[in-house]
C-alpha cells in the first residue's frame, strides 16, 4: 500500500463569515457513506451539496443521496427534542400519556449512572445469566456512526444483550448474511457491476438501495450493454430499468433457482461448465458416503476424492490427483466423521463425488416443474439459464491491474424477503451454486462478497480468510457439542444457542433471531424460562414499534420494559415507552470518523480507502448534546472513565491510538472533551493509513474532510486469496451444516426441546424444494383462520428518499417520493382492482388475521394480480409529521411467529391478506 | 453561439428524485413546487410493462409559448437560450402555465412551509418572497452559470457553474451545457446516441433532450 | 405501447378565471345584441350597461385572482404577442366606446361598442386557444365556440333584460344553433386529438350534461316561442324570457366546467422507451476479453 495519499480533497471554500462549505458525510443507509458538502450562511445550514472534490476517489463521483438533502430540515425539525426529559407518568403503553417533562443533563445523566453503579454492585449479569443492560441501535450498524464514542462506552461496560431487534433478520438480507460469509465472506453479496455483462436479479431493489455507488455503477453497466434479468412479483425501479422482467410468484424463487441449476447441470454439455474452477476451488470431487458425511482417509481424516490418475481414493490435498468431478465408486477402507465426532469405519464404502450428489438432488427440479411453483413459463427458465451459460465467458482471464485473473461476467443477485426467511437458504445456496458452476464466484464480473461483520477484520475481508479444516475457510460457528453448545443463553434471543452459524463476533447478537427476544418476555416457549426484562435498555436510531413485524405486538412488549433511556430526536413510537430521553446532536452538529473506501456493504467497490470526518457544520440546536460528551459524561459518573479511555485507546472510535511508529493515546484518568478525542482519533487513523509521516489532525479533517490511500482492484475478489492459500469454496455440499444441524438437535431433544424442530428440517447437506408459500398459508391456519379468506400476498417494497432513513418525519423526504407511484399507498394490479371494486385513489384496507391497515390504492399494470404492495414503513401514531400521513405499513399486518423463523433466525416481509374497498376516491378527506 | 440544453438520458435515471430535493434545497422553493421533479410513468398491460422515470421541467424552448402569451413581459429569453422570469413585472395570472405543455410552471399565492406556517432557520434564509404569487420555474441554476461564467468556468463541466439538478443527479442521468460547443458533454451526448425531445411537433425547439437509446438519429 | 399518462387537472384558475369567461362573454355578447337592438331602434340601453357591466365583473373577478393584483397594469405590456394583453386594451376601449354609444346612440358609435365587444370576445377565445398546455383549451375549436357561446349568452340574456321580441327571439336562436354547431365541432375536434380523454370524461359528467340540455332546451324553447309569436303571441315573450335565461345559465354552467374542471395539462409523450442494458443476449460476444 502506498504511503502516500493518492489525493487530498481541496480546502473547503474559504469562510468569510457569511458563506461556508463543510465537508461532511451522509451515513444514514448502509449503502454509504456518502461524501458531501455543507453549506451554511450566516451561521445557518442552507443546503446539502455533493462533494465534488470526491469525484475522482468516490465510485459515484462524489455525489450523495436524495436522503442526505433531507438533513437540513432533520437539523431544524421544530419537533426535536431539545432538552433532556423524564416520564412522569410511570404507566407505559401507546394510550397513555408519558406526561415527559424537561429536566438538565445533569439530573438526566446522574440518574442513568445511579442505575449502571447499582447494576454494577449486584453483577452485570442476572440470575439467568443475561445481561442486565441491553442496547438496541437501528438500522445495519449505521447509529454507530452517529454515536460518537459510545461503542468505547459500551466496552467499558461489559455484556450487553443486543437481542431487542428493530427489524434484523426480517428487514435484512438475513440469510445471505449468514451464508454468504460462511461461503465467500460475502456479509452482502453483489455483482462486479463494472464488469459482468449479464446479471439474474432476483428481487435486489439495487437501484433503490444500492446507494450512490451501486446507482452509477448500475447506469454506466446499461450504457454499456449489460442484461439485467429482475425476477420479483412487481415492477420496482429496478425492474424497470432491467432489460427484462420476469413476474415470479412471492416466496417461490428458490424453485425458479434450483431450475436454473437443473437446467445447467442437465441441458447443458458437461464441458460448458467451468471444470477446472469446479475441481480445483470447490468440494464437488470430494466423496461422500452413504450416511450423508464425506468418506475420509481413515488416517489422516481428511475428506477423500477419486484421484482417476490411480484409479483409487486419495485425500483432497494430494498433490497431482486428477480428480473425478462426478461417478460413484467403491473405496475399500474409509471413515466418516458424523456428529459429535462420531466415528463410522466403513469397508467398500459405496460413495458419489459431491457433484454427483448434487446432480442426484437437483434431478427433479426441471423448468418444467419450476413454471408450475413460480407462474414463469419454463421456455424463459431455460432460456435464462442459457443465457447465463453463454455470457460466462468460461475459459476468458481478465488482466485486473496487472493481475490475470479468471472473467466470468455473470452474476446473480437476491433482494430483501428472497434472501431472509424460509426458502432464503435455498436460494443464497443456488444463488452461490450458479456461479461455482461457471466459476463466476469471486472472480470479475462474477458474483461477489463485499465485506465482512461475522469475521474480522471488518476492513479486509482478505485478511479474514484463514485455513481450516477439510482445505475449507476456516468457519467460527458456536459449539454445537455437548460440552461446548451454550444450554443457557447469553442473550435474549439465544442466538448462540440456536444459530450455530452466527458465531459469536460482535455484530453476532444482533444477527440473531431478535423477535425472540420480544417474543419470549411476554411467554417463551416449552422448557425455556421466561427471560427477565433489562433493567436499563438504551435505544438509539430505533424504532422497533413501527420497524418491526407485528408492531402492535412489539409495542406491548415494549412497555413492559422497566426503564428505558432513548436518545431522542423527536418524540417517536419507541421513545413514547422511554423513562429518560436524551436530545444528542444530529448529522450536521455533531463530530465522528468513518471509514470509507475498499469494499463495503452493498455495491461499494472503490480504488481508494482512508477515513472521513463528520464535522458540526452548526452548534447543536437547543440542549443537543454531541453523543461523544454524552458518552464520556456517563462513563465518568458510572465511574468507567477509566475503562472508557481504554477502550478508545484500543480503537472503539474507529482506529487503535497506538500503533506502529505512532501514538496517541489518551490519557486514562480524566476525561476528555470531543476535539480532544476525535483529534487522536484522526491522527492514529492517518497514521495507521499512510504511516505516521501522513499523520493529520481534526482541524485538517475539518478543512478536507477526507484522507485516503489506494486500494488494489484485485482485492475487490475473494479467488486469489483462495488459490494463494490452497483453499476450497465449501460448495456444492454442506457436510458441515449437516452435521452442526443434527448436533444442535440432540442438544436441544436432550433438554427436551421441540420447538425449535422446524428450524431444524432446515440443516440439510443438499437444499431440496419445500412448498415455501405454503408455510405463510398455514401460518394463517395457524392464527385460527383460512388462508382462502385472505387470497392476495401482501409484500413491502422501498422508495429511495425513505430507504432505512428513519425520516419519515422530514417533510421533503414525504414531498419528493409523492413523485413515485406507491408513496404511501397500497399498490395493487388493475385487473385486481377491478375484480375488487376498486378504483385508482380509493381508500382500501389491507387485513391479514392480525390485523388491518388502510391507504389509498395506487392501480398499475406492473404487479402481479395475485400480489399487493405497500411501500415503506409508516403507520406511525406519535413521531410528528408522520402520524398524520396516514400511510399504510405491512408491519401492521405481518405476524411474528415462531414458525415464520428460518433456521438462521429470520422471517421474511410476506404475509397473505385481503382487501378491500373502504370509500371511494371521491369520499376520502 | 451559446446555447445551454439539459440532456436527460434515460436510460440512466432510476428516479430516486435526488435532483428534485436537490433543486427545493438550492432554489428555496416552498413545499409544493418543484422545479425539477422525476414523472414515474407506466405503459402497457400487465405482464408486458414498461416503467419509465422522466426527468421535467422548464424546457427553455427555443420559441416558448410562455413567453407568447405573457401579458406582461415578465418571461423573458436570453440569447444563451435560457428563459427567465422577472419577478418585478410578473402579475402572477397563471397565463404561462396553461401556455407551457411541458407543466412547469408554479405559482403559490401564500408562502408555506415544511413544517407549517412558521419558516425554519434553512427557509427563513432561503425561501424568496419575492415568487410568492408570481410564476416560477426552473432557471437552468442561471445565477450559478453566469457567477461561473464570470470567473471562467464552463457550465456542464465545472460543478460551480453547472445547475445542482445536474451536480447531484447520482445516476449521471442529467448531463448540461452548451449544444453549439462541439467540444462539450452535451454535443458528444446526442451525437453518440438517439433522443427526442418532448411534443416536439409543437415546434417549441425544446432545450431538453431526452437520450433512449446509443446510435444516431 | 400505450401512452403514459401524467397530466393533471391545472388547479390555477378558479372560478374566478372562469368568472371573466362567463361575464366577459355574456357582457360582450350582450353588447353586440344591444347595438343591434340600438341599431333596429329598440330600447339598448339597460343591454348595453348590463353588458359592459359584465365585462367588468369579469374583469374585476380575475384581478381578485391575479398573485400581484396591484401590478395589474403590467398587463398591457405584451401586445405583440399576448392575448390577454390585447383583450386588455380592447376591453379598455370598450368602455369609453359603450359609454359614447349609450349617450350618443349614434349608429357609428353602437357599431363601433359591438365591434370593441366582438373583438374583447374574440380576444377570450385567442386567450384559450393560446394555452397550449391545456389540451381542452388549445383545440382551434375552441374559437368559434367561445364566439359563439358568448353571442348565444348574450342574446340569450337579452330577452331576460331587453324585449323577447320575435327579432330579439329569432337573433338568440341564430346564436344558440350556431354554439351547437360550434359545440359540435369543438368535441369532434377534441376526441379526435387522443389527449383529452379526461376532458371529454368531465363533459360527460351528470353536470356537464345537465348544462349541455339547457342549452338544448333553450334551442327547443326559442323555436317554441317563435311558432308561438304566430299562434299564442301572449306566450311567446314568456318562452322567450325561458329560452334566454337557459341559453345563458346553459353557457356559464359549461364554461365553468371548461376553465375549472375540464382543463387538464397534456400528458407527457414518450415516443422511444429507453433502452435499459442490452435485450441481445449474444450482444457481448463479440468484445470478449
Amino acid at each position: 500500500m502506498s504511503s502516500a495519499p493518492l489525493r487530498e480533497s481541496p480546502p473547503a471554500t474559504a469562510g468569510d463569515g457569511t458563506s461556508r462549505a463543510v465537508p461532511s458525510y451522509c451515513y444514514n443507509c448502509v449503502a454509504g457513506p456518502d461524501l458531501m458538502t455543507v453549506r451554511v450562511e450566516n451561521g445557518v445550514v442552507t443546503r446539502i451539496e455533493p462533494c465534488h472534490a470526491a469525484a475522482s476517489i468516490h465510485p459515484g463521483l462524489g455525489r450523495v443521496c436524495v436522503k442526505a438533502f433531507g438533513l437540513v430540515q432533520k437539523t431544524y425539525n421544530p419537533h426535536r427534542v431539545l432538552t433532556p426529559m423524564k416520564r412522569t407518568n410511570p404507566r407505559k403503553g401507546r394510550d397513555e400519556d408519558p406526561g415527559f417533562v424537561p429536566i438538565s443533563w445533569d439530573e438526566a445523566l446522574d440518574t442513568i449512572a445511579a442505575r449502571l453503579q447499582d447494576i454494577r454492585a449486584r453483577g452485570l449479569v442476572d440470575e439467568a445469566g443475561l445481561p442486565r443492560v441491553a442496547a438496541t441501535f437501528g438500522h445495519g450498524g449505521t447509529p454507530q456512526s452517529y454515536m460518537g464514542t459510545f461503542p468505547a462506552f459500551l466496552s467499558a461496560w461489559g455484556p450487553i444483550d443486543y437481542s431487542f431487534g428493530s427489524g434484523q433478520g426480517v428487514k435484512c438480507v438475513h440469510s445471505e448474511h449468514l451464508y454468504g460469509e460462511f461461503w465467500h465472506r460475502g456479509f452482502t453479496v453483489c455483482a462486479d457491476t463494472v464488469h459482468t455483462r449479464y446479471v439474474i436479479s432476483c428481487g435486489s431493489n439495487i437501484e433503490v438501495s444500492g446507494g450512490v455507488c451501486a446507482v452509477r455503477r448500475h447506469a454506466d453497466a446499461r450504457i454499456r450493454g449489460v442484461k439485467r434479468v429482475q425476477v420479483e412479483p412487481h415492477l420496482s425501479p429496478t425492474a424497470a430499468c432491467s432489460a427484462e422482467w420476469v413476474p415470479i410468484k412471492p416466496k417461490t424463487d428458490p424453485a425458479f433457482l434450483l431450475a436454473l441449476v437443473h437446467t445447467l447441470l442437465f441441458e447443458h454439455e458437461r464441458t460448458a461448465l467451468d471444470l477446472p474452477f469446479l475441481l480445483d476451488r470447490t468440494a464437488a470431487p470430494y466423496l461422500v458416503a452413504a450416511d450423508g458425511y464425506y468418506l475420509r482417509d481413515p488416517t489422516t481424516g481428511k475428506p477423500l476424492l477419486w484421484d482417476e490418475a490411480s484409479g483409487g481414493p486419495v485425500p483432497f490435498d494430494t498433490p497431482g490427483a486428477r480428480p473425478a468431478l462426478e461417478g460413484r465408486f467403491t473405496v475399500a477402507t474409509a471413515m466418516t466423521r458424523g456428529p459429535d465426532n462420531e466415528i463410522n469405519p466403513l469397508q467398500n464404502a459405496a460413495a458419489r463425488t459431491a457433484f454427483t450428489a448434487m446432480a442426484d438432488a437437483m434431478l427433479s427440479y426441471t423448468a418444467d416443474w419450476a413454471a408450475g411453483v413460480c407462474d414463469v413459463p419454463a421456455a424463459t427458465i431455460r432460456r435464462i439459464a442459457a443465457e447465463f451459460l453463454d455470457n460466462a465467458c468460461i475459459g476468458a482471464t481478465i488482466d485486473i491491474d496487472g493481475e490475470v485473473l479468471p472473467f466470468r461476467p455473470v452474476a446473480v443477485t437476491l433482494g430483501k424477503t428472497v434472501n431472509n426467511g424460509w426458502g432464503a437458504y435455498e436460494c443464497c445456496w443456488a444463488r452461490t451454486m450458479l456461479a461455482t458452476l461457471v466459476g463466476a464466484l469471486e472472480v470479475p464480473g462474477g458474483t461477489l462478497g463485499t465485506t465482512v461483520r461475522l469475521n474480522r477484520p471488518h476492513e479486509n475481508r482478505l485478511l479474514s480468510v484463514k485455513p481450516g479444516e477439510d482445505g475449507f475457510m476456516a468457519a467460527h460457528f458456536n459449539a454445537t457439542d455437548r460440552n461446548g453448545w451454550m444450554a443457557q443463553p447469553s442473550g435474549r434471543n439465544a442466538h448462540r444457542t440456536l444459530v450455530p452459524i452466527l458465531g459469536n463476533s460482535p455484530w453476532a447478537q444482533a444477527l440473531g433471531p431478535t423477535h425472540l427476544a420480544w417474543m419470549f418476555s411476554r411467554a417463551a416457549p416449552d422448557e425455556w424460562p421466561t427471560p427477565n426484562l433489562p433493567e436499563i435498555w438504551f435505544a438509539f436510531r430505533t424504532n422497533p414499534v413501527i420497524s418491526f413485524w407485528d408492531t402492535a405486538e412489539i409495542g406491548r412488549a415494549m412497555a413492559r420494559m422497566p426503564f428505558i433511556v432513548a436518545f431522542a430526536y423527536t418524540f417517536d413510537e419507541t421513545n413514547h415507552m422511554a423513562d429518560i430521553l436524551l436530545p444528542d446532536a444530529t448529522d450536521l452538529e455533531s463530530t465522528q470518523m468513518i471509514r470509507i473506501g475498499g469494499t463495503k456493504f452493498v455495491e461499494q467497490h472503490w480504488a481508494h480507502h482512508g477515513v472521513a470526518l463528520r464535522a458540526p457544520a452548526v452548534a447543536p440546536q437547543g440542549e443537543a448534546r454531541d453523543f461523544t460528551w454524552i458518552s464520556t459524561e456517563l462513563a465518568r459518573r458510572a465511574g468507567l472513565l477509566e475503562r472508557y479511555n481504554a477502550a478508545l485507546n484500543r480503537g472503539a472510535a474507529g482506529a487503535p491510538l497506538k500503533g506502529d511508529g505512532y501514538d496517541f493515546s489518551l490519557a486514562t484518568d480524566r476525561a476528555h472533551d470531543v476535539d480532544t478525542i476525535w483529534n487522536a482519533v484522526c491522527q492514529a487513523a492517518t497514521a495507521e493509513l499512510g504511516g505516521p509521516a501522513e499523520t493529520r489532525d481534526l482541524d485538517w479533517f475539518k478543512q478536507h474532510g477526507h484522507y485516503v490511500v489506494p486500494f488494489k482492484r484485485g482485492d475487490w475478489y475473494l479467488y486469489p486469496t483462495m488459490v494463494r492459500l490452497g483453499l476450497r469454496f465449501e460448495l456444492p455440499y454442506q457436510e458441515r451444516l449437516l452435521r452442526v444441524g443434527e448436533e444442535l438437535g440432540r442438544r436441544l431433544h436432550e433438554q427436551n426441546i421441540h420447538w425449535w424442530d422446524r428450524q431444524l428440517d432446515e440443516y440439510v447437506a443438499l437444499p431440496q424444494w419445500h412448498d415455501v408459500p405454503a408455510r405463510w398459508e398455514r401460518a394463517i391456519r395457524e392464527l385460527g383462520a383460512d388462508p382462502m379468506d385472505y387470497p392476495l400476498w401482501g409484500i413491502t417494497t422501498k422508495v429511495m428518499p425513505y430507504t432505512t432513513g428513519n425520516n419519515a418525519g422530514i417533510p421533503l423526504m414525504h414531498e419528493v417520493s409523492a413523485n413515485l407511484r406507491g408513496h404511501g399507498a397500497v399498490i395493487i394490479n388493475a385487473a385486481t382492482a377491478a375484480r375488487l371494486g376498486i378504483a385508482a385513489g380509493d381508500r382500501v384496507e389491507v387485513r391479514s388475521p392480525i390485523g388491518s391497515t388502510t391507504g389509498r390504492a395506487e392501480i398499475v399494470q406492473g404487479c402481479r394480480p395475485d400480489t399487493v404492495v405497500i411501500p415503506g414503513q409508516f403507520d406511525h401514531w406519535k413521531t410528528p409529521f408522520a402520524k398524520d400521513l396516514a400511510f399504510p405499513s405491512l408491519n401492521t399486518v405481518v405476524p411474528m411467529s415462531l414458525a415464520l423463523t428460518d433456521a438462521t433466525g429470520s422471517g421474511a416481509d410476506v404475509v397473505r391478506v385481503a382487501v378491500r374497498k373502504l370509500r371511494a376516491e371521491a369520499d376520502a378527506p | 453561439m451559446t446555447r445551454y440544453v439539459m440532456v436527460a438520458d434515460l436510460r440512466r435515471c432510476v428516479g430516486c428524485q435526488t435532483c428534485t430535493a436537490a433543486c427545493k434545497e438550492g432554489n428555496g422553493t416552498p413545499p409544493g413546487v418543484q422545479w425539477r421533479r422525476v414523472l414515474d410513468l407506466e405503459s402497457g398491460t400487465y405482464p408486458n410493462v414498461h416503467r419509465v422515470f422522466v426527468p421535467v421541467g422548464c424546457q427553455h424552448c427555443a420559441n416558448p409559448p410562455c413567453l407568447e402569451v405573457c401579458p406582461s413581459t415578465a418571461t423573458r429569453q436570453r440569447p444563451d437560450g435560457i428563459v427567465t422570469i422577472d419577478y418585478d413585472l410578473c402579475i402572477g395570472c397563471s397565463y404561462c402555465i396553461m401556455a407551457c405543455p411541458y407543466d412547469a410552471r408554479s405559482l403559490v399565492d401564500r408562502t408555506h412551509y415544511a413544517f407549517g406556517d412558521t419558516p425554519t432557520p434553512a427557509e427563513a434564509a432561503r425561501v424568496h418572497h419575492q415568487t410568492s404569487g408570481v410564476a416560477t420555474k426552473c432557471t437552468f441554476c442561471a445565477k450559478r452559470i453566469d457567477a461561473g461564467v464570470a470567473r471562467g468556468l464552463v457550465p456542464g463541466t465545472d460543478p460551480e457553474a453547472t445547475p445542482l439538478c445536474v451536480n447531484s443527479c447520482i445516476s449521471g442521468a442529467l448531463s448540461f451545457g452548451d449544444i453549439d460547443d462541439p467540444a462539450g458533454p452535451v454535443a458528444e451526448l446526442l451525437a453518440e446516441n438517439q433522443w427526442f425531445r418532448m411534443h416536439e411537433s409543437e415546434g417549441t425547439e425544446p432545450g431538453f433532450y431526452y437520450i433512449w437509446d446509443k446510435g444516431t438519429l | 405501447m400505450s401512452q403514459p399518462i401524467a397530466s393533471r387537472r391545472q388547479s390555477y384558475w378558479d372560478l374566478r378565471a372562469a368568472g371573466n369567461f362567463i361575464g366577459g362573454g355574456s357582457g360582450a355578447g350582450l353588447v353586440v345584441m344591444a347595438a343591434l337592438a340600438a341599431l333596429a331602434g329598440a330600447p339598448f340601453r339597460l343591454a348595453l350597461a348590463l353588458g359592459l357591466a359584465g365585462v367588468l365583473l369579469g374583469l374585476s373577478l380575475v384581478w381578485l385572482e391575479i398573485g400581484k393584483p396591484w401590478r395589474a397594469l403590467n398587463v398591457f405590456f405584451h401586445p405583440r404577442t399576448s392575448w390577454m394583453t390585447r383583450e386588455g386594451i380592447v376591453a379598455s376601449l370598450l368602455f369609453p366606446a359603450g359609454l359614447a354609444a349609450s349617450l350618443m346612440a349614434s349608429p357609428a358609435a353602437t357599431s363601433l361598442a359591438a365591434l370593441l365587444a366582438g373583438g374583447f370576445l374574440y380576444c377570450q377565445a385567442r386567450i384559450l386557444r393560446a394555452a397550449r398546455g391545456i389540451p381542452a383549451w388549445r383545440q382551434a375549436e375552441i374559437v368559434p365556440l367561445i364566439l359563439a357561446t358568448g353571442l348565444a349568452e348574450g342574446s340569450g340574456l337579452y330577452l331576460l333584460v331587453g324585449t323577447a321580441t320575435t327579432a330579439a327571439i329569432g337573433c338568440a336562436l341564430l346564436a344558440a344553433l350556431a354554439r351547437e354547431a360550434a359545440w359540435r365541432a369543438y368535441r369532434a375536434g377534441l376526441a379526435g386529438t387522443q389527449l383529452a380523454a379526461p376532458s371529454l370524461a368531465v363533459f360527460d359528467s351528470p353536470a356537464a350534461r345537465g348544462a349541455r340540455a339547457a342549452q338544448v332546451a333553450a334551442v327547443a324553447l326559442m323555436v317554441l316561442a317563435l311558432v308561438a309569436a304566430r299562434l299564442a303571441p301572449e306566450v311567446s315573450a314568456s318562452l322567450g324570457v325561458a329560452a334566454g335565461a337557459l341559453a345563458a345559465g346553459g353557457g356559464w354552467g359549461l364554461k365553468a366546467l371548461l376553465i375549472t374542471r375540464a382543463a387538464f395539462t397534456r400528458p407527457v409523450a414518450i415516443p422511444a422507451m429507453p433502452m435499459r442494458g442490452s435485450s441481445d443476449a449474444r450482444a457481448w460476444r463479440t468484445s470478449r476479453s
